[in-house]
């Protein structure tokens, strides 16, 4: 088969003396980043796209560094749940369920080197399922015209919504929010300027680092002023580093599981990591019944999320590679970063830049074999880091997210934008909006006005194009099932409350 | 619940206002029937619908422990915060990138906690150290403003 020629030539390019290193440091950079509150994988990525830029790094070296980050951020922000019970962001709450109680038995790099390999694990099983499903997908989604991509896009904004949970409105408002902001700027189509406000630093519309560190690190630097004073103290981690043979044996069934899970999870836009660690620790919690200790430190219960993680994190790769279409808010700036680089993911890339596609997918083995290893000797370091006081860093976060806005343009105007952005941010944060739909709005936004126009075109204005073909309607019914999911738990959890009420 | 429907309508209020704004949009030449302002027209109606409906049936904020509810204390910090950072990206050419990084930095440490005597050497070792890091290591280009006597 030649996916797997492709693959071989994949471990050549990330295996190159060059590349190795590029992931080393991308691993390295991205665990303290992980580890600092304050920054994410998010503007961590998004952070190193202009410098990685500036640095004149070729494309796929570059998109390798910001995997490594992306997989580091990951793995420092579970040493930060599993230490300070404290999760640097949403999809590793799940982590600090049992990882903070090992810790406290003592078992505290057992638990960070586990959580490494059943991440490990996940991303292997997800890389599998890539290499297997991508290029399969990648040949259907050629036959894809605009009408589907558009409609396809809509069904990704749906998603979100519907996957979201309990605050569907607000999901959907942040997404428009984005698509909005997308159409900032000159119209490539017609010459028209949109929005600009006669503002010639808006002419090519509103960059996406600009939105990505105001709307992430501004908005964080101003809520960590609500936290000054720290409570916890980081549990020291000593003892044996590494887990035994025993333990892993132990978790290995919940991993395949919950590996596979991830990555179905990955795979579909807007469920993301956040959904597939809950349900993989919920799914582990009841299947293990009353023979666990969940919640008090059970094994299984840090290795369910943390496989689930991986695997989806890998998971959400593929719709971007594929498609174009990002499933998760870090993906989406991983689109952005390679827009920069000229390069469209899409099914073409697979057929006309291999070197990337594949050598991203094994820069993703090595990197997370890396972190493994790197767990070991380095984790007395990190423990250290984990002690930085906030009025040391914030200082230095915020003059690094000012370095990263500067370099993209050059300009102080994108530093005002940022700032602006950065409060705008603040206020959503703190009405409970999330963010990440406003992300991967404005990433979506422009391609799908694109299609949409260009659909149009196609049709000369008949707007029935857009379900004409087998595929579009298929996506129309799944969009609307994806409609209707919050609507109808809304109703059962009304019921059930009038049922309450009645029994009461 | 309040707080949520002022921004809803103001949301509102700036959704018509870019309608308007983008109400005049047209292509001089059309080659295609889609224009340039259906899209964004289209996107702030949908977001019109969302807003209305919130103003109406707001939902609540859950707050958990580890967000306190604001005070008057930490909104002046937090006006401070956002004053500084203006302060920062005004200066950050004139002054140049260590200076302003050095203005903005100590009195941003201290805001968070930080003491005089370390916040200051912390600040001032780390911009310098970020600027070599960046303009003389990783070739991104910053401002040296005033200093630029220094150079040669």
């Amino acid at each position: 088969m030649d996916t797997f020629g492709y693959l071989g030539q994949g471990f050549g390019v990330a295996l190159s003396p060059y590349n190795l290193i590029t992931a080393l440091c991308g691993t390295l950079i991205g665990t303290v980043v992980g580890l600092l509150p304050g920054l994410g994988p998010i503007n961590g990525v998004a952070l190193l796209i202009p410098i990685a830029f500036a640095l004149g790094l070729p494309p796929e070296s570059a998109l390798i560094l910001l995997a490594a980050v992306y997989l580091g951020c990951e793995y420092g922000g579970r040493i930060s749940s599993i230490l300070l019970n404290i999760p640097g962001e949403a999809s590793t709450v799940m982590t600090t369920l049992d990882g903070y109680p090992m810790a406290r038995k003592g078992l505290a790099g057992v638990a960070l080197s586990l959580s490494a390999w059943s991440s490990f694990i996940g991303a292997f099983i997800a890389t599998c399922g890539m290499v297997l499903f991508a290029p399969l997908l990648a040949k259907w989604a050629i036959a894809f015209g605009p009408a589907e991509y558009f409609v396809l896009m809509v069904f990704a904004i749906v998603c979100l919504g519907g996957m979201a949970g309990d605050r569907p409105l607000k999901t959907f408002i942040a997404a428009l929010i984005g698509l909005f902001l997308s159409s900032v700027g000159i119209d490539a189509n017609s010459g028209v300027y949109r929005f600009t406000g006669d503002n010639i630093h808006l002419t090519d519309g509103i960059q996406f680092v600009v939105l990505v560190l105001g709307l992430f690190s501004i908005s964080e630097i101003l809520l960590l002023l609500e936290k000054t004073h720290r409570g916890q103290e980081a549990v020291k981690a000593t003892g044996r580093m590494m887990f035994n043979f025993k333990e892993a044996s132990a978790v290995f069934v919940v991993n395949i599981r919950c590996g596979l899970l991830g990555f179905i999870m990955g795979v579909l836009p807007g469920a993301g990591a956040t959904l597939a660690s809950a349900v993989a620790y919920m799914t582990e919690k009841r299947l293990a019944g009353t023979t666990g200790k969940f919640g008090q430190g059970d094994m299984r219960g840090l290795a369910a999320p943390e496989t689930a993680i991986g695997a989806s994190a890998c998971g959400a790769l593929v719709p971007m590679l594929t498609l174009g279409v990002p499933g998760s808010g870090t993906t989406a700036v991983m689109i952005g970063a390679l827009s920069l680089y000229n390069i469209t993911p899409g099914p073409l890339l697979f057929q006309q830049q291999p070197d990337i596609v594949w050598g991203l997918i094994a820069s993703l083995f090595i990197a997370n074999i890396m972190l493994v290893i790197l767990n070991i000797p380095m984790i007395r370091i990190f423990t250290r880091i984990l002690s930085v006081p906030n009025w040391a860093l914030v200082p230095v976060i915020a003059i690094i997210t000012a370095i990263g806005v500067y370099a993209v343009h050059a300009t102080t105007f994108d530093l005002f934008l940022m700032i602006g952005i950065g409060i705008f941010g603040y206020i959503l944060r703190k009405l409970d909006f999330p963010l990440s739909p406003v992300l991967l709005g404005f990433i979506l936004g422009g391609l799908m006005e694109q299609n949409l126009r260009r659909a149009l075109s196609i049709s000369n204005g008949a707007l029935d194009i857009l379900w004409a073909s087998p595929i579009t309607l298929g996506v129309w019914v799944l969009t609307a099932i994806m409609l209707l999911m919050p609507v109808l738990r809304i109703w059962r959890k009304r019921s059930a409350q009038r049922r309450a009420l009645a029994d009461a | 619940m309040l707080l949520q429907r002022i921004f809803a309508s103001v949301l509102l209020l700036a959704c018509a206002a870019l309608a308007l704004m983008a109400w005049p949009y047209q292509a001089q030449f059309s080659y295609e029937p889609v224009g340039p302002r259906a899209f964004p027209l289209l996107m702030l109606g949908l977001m019109g619908l969302g807003l209305i409906y919130m103003i109406f049936r707001p939902t609540p904020v859950v707050h958990s422990e580890e967000d306190p509810q604001l005070d008057r204390e930490t909104l002046t910090k937090i006006a401070l915060c956002i004053v500084l950072l203006l302060i920062f990206a005004g200066t950050f050419e004139p002054l140049g990138f260590i200076l302003s990084s050095i203005l903005i930095g100590i009195p941003m440490a201290r805001l968070y906690g930080g003491r005089w005597l370390p916040s200051c050497v912390i600040v001032s070792l780390m911009s310098v150290g970020l600027y070599l890091l960046f303009d003389k290591a990783m070739d991104v280009p910053l401002p040296l403003g005033l200093l630029e006597v220094l150079e040669n």
